[in-house]
């Protein structure tokens, strides 16, 4: 199967997007850049009136008039402060909001994604969104934004103030300039591949360690120890390099913004003596020009360092928008309701790979309530006929109708109301038990949820929890063991209630005892269902109506287990060796 | 010896003491110059822009230029032998960790999970290793505050106090106002981060999801997630924007207090308007230090907590103690287990002879676990013994016993590189991948053998991953084989194919089955039923499958 990725939003869709979000804050938006433009511009009043002070005392005045500009410098500081608090919050607020819609979008498209898409593009791409882009987007407006937003406005303000000033020290100020802007030029393009080469190389380093320590018994069982310590050392080491060439980066471009630092202050150090010389300015304002420039290096080696993680977030940022902007399942306008509860397959074919088909011409007939077993080699088809009938794959020839309607009349929502699927993976999802059961039917009240649990024998150790049905399950809470948790899913089914249930469970990871509670579980939760059973035991089969045995994509046998035991082909032969009884 | 948190500490910095002195010289180099710098334009205002001489300000102008070299060198070199510090500091702490867990003799009550181990090994080696990286910062800080101090109190005795003492309570008063915000807000950001797990959550179970159709209430119940989170982030951020706010207004009236001060003094005549200006900017800079001290006592806690977490790992006991009995060479592979107890056996005696194909069906798991963790000498008996040619295991050293014995875990992990290269490192390696029946796997893949396992074989389906990791097993060609429950993820057709294939390639060799799948037991010569960890039975297959209990066990 070729990858074929999720796709990732361009520049101009990014802004259009950003843009559609922010417009709908427009007030909001206004009223935090104005108050962070005033808090800013209070914030440049400290050093004029420092420089009064410095002139007070080089014109020799009294000391009592020292008070009106200390005063001054007082109220300024708590106006500043005040006015950046309220600032900093509204741009939080503006951040925050766009950013949970973003999300809410991003999440809303992602589970809505045809799973054959998904399987195209391979799980970890939408798991690497969900978790590591959400969080870069997340970081860089929490804290990247407003410390870049506030640099720039401090450096921007601050270049005016020194206008202000005399208009001659802003040409001296702006000599850092070009310094500055070919310091970022020249690295940048240094730094790119060098970041992506360490993430990959600490990704490496991670993953090895994984391997390692989290296969220690296993490297331990075969002696592979001294393979294993050389790999760990060899991928440490290959990390460790590379962030040393980081910081010898790095610390050439601080040394770079040290030079314009320098040159910028000398110039502005200068322009105040020739502005003294020729009594344009005072001591005092020659001090204040002085002190806005030093006051600056902070501000712009903030925004200058800031660039990484601007770029890293707006890569991220399309990567989310890509998804988020996915057209959502075409569904028919008029969807067909379900007449009956059968299933029926004509001429079903499908291949993940041009050329190597793994369901050949299957016709197969369910009546409503029969329950039927499918049994055969792992690669014999049975998953794809069950994901073909589900809806999840598309069938590449022939057709499938559930409950009597062929599936693009049912559309996506119809047919998962009519079909229920339980798949090999097993998962239980993190919160309150309740919330995980409530996801398959969202009115469902507390007794309706106990009904269930009951009905495939799970309501004796959802008692036993710590806090019953209120026990935080899954990541991070209370453990549920195999067993338990596809009993989980089982109520789930229930709950969902459709017509028609495929199970496909690997009921054998839960041991013979666990295979046993679960298989009767199966059998309560079916009740009164059509279904279709991927037998991973052969009692399971054994039990059920009628058994297709699937052979490389086709129907090899078909029967009651009485009639092909009696019959002596395939199913026989696999029934007798497992079941210890020489043919 | 018992290692603890401090030792591991000491010696993570004592193993990069050169570049550790080197960087905290060159960091305060660093800092002192940074507080020199406003320092010199306080002199050039008053030496040469107030006075109008022009060599006077080139002669200034060269010194800041001096001093900007030496800061920007100093700064330079420094960072990159701090960061070498603690980067190899860390290299060598992952490297302790790795061979410590991977150590014959294992880790006696191994509690800790794989994943804790992983992140002990990345996360708290870095942070013990950024240790290194940090003290350089905390003794600049110190130089700097020295340098300040200096300049201060030699200009002005009641304006160097002020500033001085002035300081450290301003921050502290600063912290005690924002201390209430930033719990809050601590609480709060942990909220918001459950929304983003969440999502992760929500995404890792799509496919249940929608095998059910319950897509739209996901969406709806992470909605929900999503805007608690966003409220209880704005609170948080309001809480640390206001925080931020009191810190700024103190430290501006502080300025404002040093400057009313500074002027009395200089309009006293007491100080130069030179000095003035410099103690403004020293108010200033002062703040720097403080808070690189706040910094380094943070991270020394952080690296306190994680050293001692390293040292757990690497101070606990082996499971088996080394031994220096000899096992034959060849080995004929007679196991003998005599009056064995541990766990959950009891009083278990059983042999399988050379060359024989036993199968061991334990109705109790943890009395299979246990039986495997005595046979490849994970672990000791408790009573009785396990030997094998004669030879009592627990007297022969944990890697040589599993030279002899291989014990194959049902949960065995495959490792990095391709299919073939996981199977390849034994000598049978075509014969076992037949027997497992990985060449079907290997159809089915992209690249068939070719292709690259990742995430500990996490990329291969349940059943292809154990059929990869039984032909590793086969593939060793061990003169004593032990498999726990092989073919739990393999069809029962497959499983048949490969119950032949395994007594075919094991001919002649010993292996035990530990499983409860019919189609396995019924390829093995003689089968032993151990129930509530006793030997309960013993027979063939066929001869068991009369007995209720094995039926319960076996075939229910």
């Amino acid at each position: 199967m070729t990858r074929e990725l999720l796709p990732v939003a361009g520049g101009r869709r990014i802004r259009a997007v950003v843009g559609e979000l922010a417009g709908r804050q427009k007030g909001r938006a206004a009223a935090a850049f104005t108050t962070l433009v005033a808090a800013t511009a209070i914030g440049l009043l400290t050093a004029p009136l420092l420089g009064r002070v410095v002139d007070l005392v080089a014109t020799r005045r009294p000391a009592a008039e020292l008070v009106t500009p200390v005063v001054g410098l007082v109220l300024v500081a708590v106006a500043q402060a005040v006015a950046t608090a309220i600032g900093v919050s509204l741009v939080a607020r503006l951040g925050e909001t766009i950013l949970a819609e973003l999300r809410e979008r991003f999440v809303e498209r992602a589970l809505g994604l045809p799973l054959e898409q998904l399987e195209r593009a391979g799980s970890g791409d939408l798991t690497a969104r969900v978790t590591n882009d959400v969080s870069v987007v997340a970081e860089g407006v929490r804290s990247a934004l407003p410390e870049l937003g506030r640099s720039v406005l401090t450096v921007v303000l601050t270049f005016g103030a020194l206008a202000v000033l005399d208009w001659r020290f802003l040409p001296a100020a702006l000599l850092a300039v070009p310094i500055q802007l070919w310091t970022v030029r020249w690295y940048v393009p240094r730094a790119k591949p060098l970041y992506a080469a360490q993430r990959e190389a600490v990704g490496a380093q991670q993953q090895q360690l994984l391997d390692t320590v989290g296969g220690a018994k296993t490297v331990r069982a075969f002696r592979l120890a001294d393979t294993h310590l050389a790999r760990v050392r060899e991928r440490s080491g290959a990390a460790v390099s590379l962030a040393l060439r980081g910081i010898r980066l790095v610390t050439r471009f601080y040394a770079r913004l040290n030079l314009a630092e320098f040159v910028g202050l000398s110039a502005v150090l200068a322009t105040g003596f020739l502005l003294v010389g020729t009594d344009a300015v005072t001591v005092g304002v020659a001090t204040a020009a002085a002190l806005y420039f030093h006051s600056l290096f902070g501000p712009i080696t903030t925004a200058l360092s800031l660039v990484d993680d601007a770029q890293a977030a707006t890569a991220s940022l399309a990567r989310l928008i890509g998804v988020a902007d996915l057209p959502a399942e075409a569904s028919p306008a008029q969807p067909a309701r379900p007449v009956d509860s059968s299933v029926k397959t004509a001429g079903l074919g499908y291949s993940y790979v041009d050329g190597h088909p793994v369901l050949r011409d299957v016709d197969l007939g369910v009546a409503p309530g029969e329950r039927v077993a499918l049994v055969g080699a792992s690669g014999a088809g049975k998953t794809t006929l069950a994901k073909l009938i589900a809806g999840i794959h598309r069938p590449a020839t022939g057709s499938v109708a559930v409950g009597g309607v062929s599936l693009d009349e049912l559309g996506p929502d119809g047919t998962r109301r009519t079909v229920g699927l339980i798949s090999q993976e097993v998962h239980v999802f993190a919160g309150p038990l309740a919330e995980d059961l409530r996801l398959a039917r969202p009115s469902a009240s507390d007794a309706e949820l106990r009904a269930a649990l009951a009905k495939v024998g799970a309501l004796t150790w959802v008692g036993s929890l710590p806090s019953g049905l209120a026990t935080v399950v899954g990541d991070g809470g209370h453990q549920l063991t195999v067993t338990q948790a596809q009993q989980l899913a089982l109520a789930r089914l229930v709950l969902a209630d459709p017509p028609i249930a495929i199970l496909d469970e690997a009921t054998a990871e839960a041991g013979s005892a666990g295979s046993r509670v679960l298989e009767s579980a199966a059998a309560a939760a079916l009740e009164g269902r059509t279904a279709l059973v991927v037998a991973h035991r052969l009692t399971q089969a054994a039990a059920s109506d009628r058994i297709v045995v699937l052979d490389a994509g086709a129907v090899a046998e078909t029967g009651t287990h009485d009639d092909l035991v009696a019959a002596g082909g395939r199913y026989a032969k696999l029934w007798a060796a497992w079941s210890g009884q020489r043919p | 010896m018992s290692t603890t948190g401090r030792q591991v500490l000491r010696r993570s910095i004592a193993g990069q003491r050169r570049s550790v002195a080197l960087a905290a010289l060159l960091t305060a180099g660093h800092q002192g110059g940074e507080a020199l710098v406003p320092v010199v334009i306080g002199v050039v205002i008053d030496q040469a822009v107030a006075n109008g001489s022009v060599s006077t300000l080139l002669l200034w102008l060269a010194v800041l230029g001096v001093l900007f070299a030496a800061l920007s060198t100093s700064y330079r070199l420094g960072a990159r032998f701090g960061e070498r510090a603690a980067e190899r500091a860390a290299h060598d702490l992952r490297l302790d960790l790795a061979r410590r867990v991977l150590h014959p003799g294992g880790v006696a009550d191994s509690g800790t999970l794989a994943g804790e181990l992983v992140s002990i090994a990345t996360s708290d080696a870095k942070r013990v290793g950024t240790v290194n990286g940090v003290l350089p910062f905390g003794v600049a800080g110190l130089a700097g505050l020295l340098v300040s101090a200096v300049a201060l109190l030699t200009m002005s005795l009641p304006l160097g106090l002020l500033v001085l003492l002035g300081t450290p309570p301003m921050l502290y008063l600063a912290h005690l106002i924002g201390k209430p915000l930033e719990r809050r807000s601590e609480a709060e950001q942990e909220r918001s981060a459950f929304a983003s797990g969440i999502a992760t959550d929500l995404v890792a179970g799509l496919r249940v999801l929608k095998g059910i159709g319950a897509e739209r209430a996901a969406v709806d119940r992470y909605r929900r997630t999503s805007q608690d989170s966003l409220r209880a982030t704005l609170r948080a951020a309001r809480a640390q924007a206001w925080h931020n706010g009191a810190l700024l207004a103190l430290t501006g009236i502080f300025i404002a207090v040093v400057a009313l001060v500074g002027g009395n003094l200089a309009a006293a005549g007491d100080i130069s308007v030179g000095d003035l200006v410099a103690a403004v900017g020293l108010a200033q800079y002062l703040i720097t230090p403080f808070s690189i001290f706040s910094w380094v006592n943070g991270e020394l806690a952080q690296g306190r907590a994680s050293a001692a977490r390293i040292a757990d790992v690497l101070d606990a006991p082996p499971a088996v103690a080394a031994g220096d009995a000899t096992l034959p060479s060849p080995a004929a592979g007679h196991v003998k287990l005599s009056a064995l107890s541990r766990g959950a056996l009891r009083d278990v005696a059983f042999e399988a002879r050379p060359g024989e194909l036993l199968g061991v069906v334990a109705t109790d798991p943890a009395a299979a676990t246990d039986l495997l963790d005595c046979l490849g000498r994970a672990a000791d008996p408790a009573g009785g013994s396990v030997s094998v040619d004669a030879v009592d295991l627990s007297t022969v050293d944990p890697g040589r016993v599993r030279e002899v014995v291989l014990v194959a875990a049902h949960d065995a992990d495959l490792f990095a590189g391709t299919v073939a290269e996981n199977v390849t490192a034994g000598p049978l390696a075509a014969e076992a991948m037949a027997a497992a029946a990985v060449d079907e796997v290997a159809s089915a893949l992209p690249d068939g053998a070719a292709t690259a396992v990742t995430e500990r074989g996490r990329s291969l389906s349940g059943g292809q991953r154990q059929r990869v990791a039984l032909a590793r097993a086969l593939a060793a060609d061990a003169p004593v084989l032990v498999l726990h429950d092989p073919t739990t993820a393999v069809d029962t057709v497959t499983e048949a194919r490969i119950a032949a294939g395994l007594a075919e390639l094991r001919r002649g060799r010993t292996t035990i089955l530990v499983t409860t799948s019919p189609a396995l037991l019924a390829a093995a010569d003689r089968v032993v039923l151990l129930d509530d960890g006793c030997v309960a039975g013993e027979g063939s297959h066929a001869e068991l499958a009369g007995r209720p209990d094995y039926r319960a066990a076996v075939l229910a």
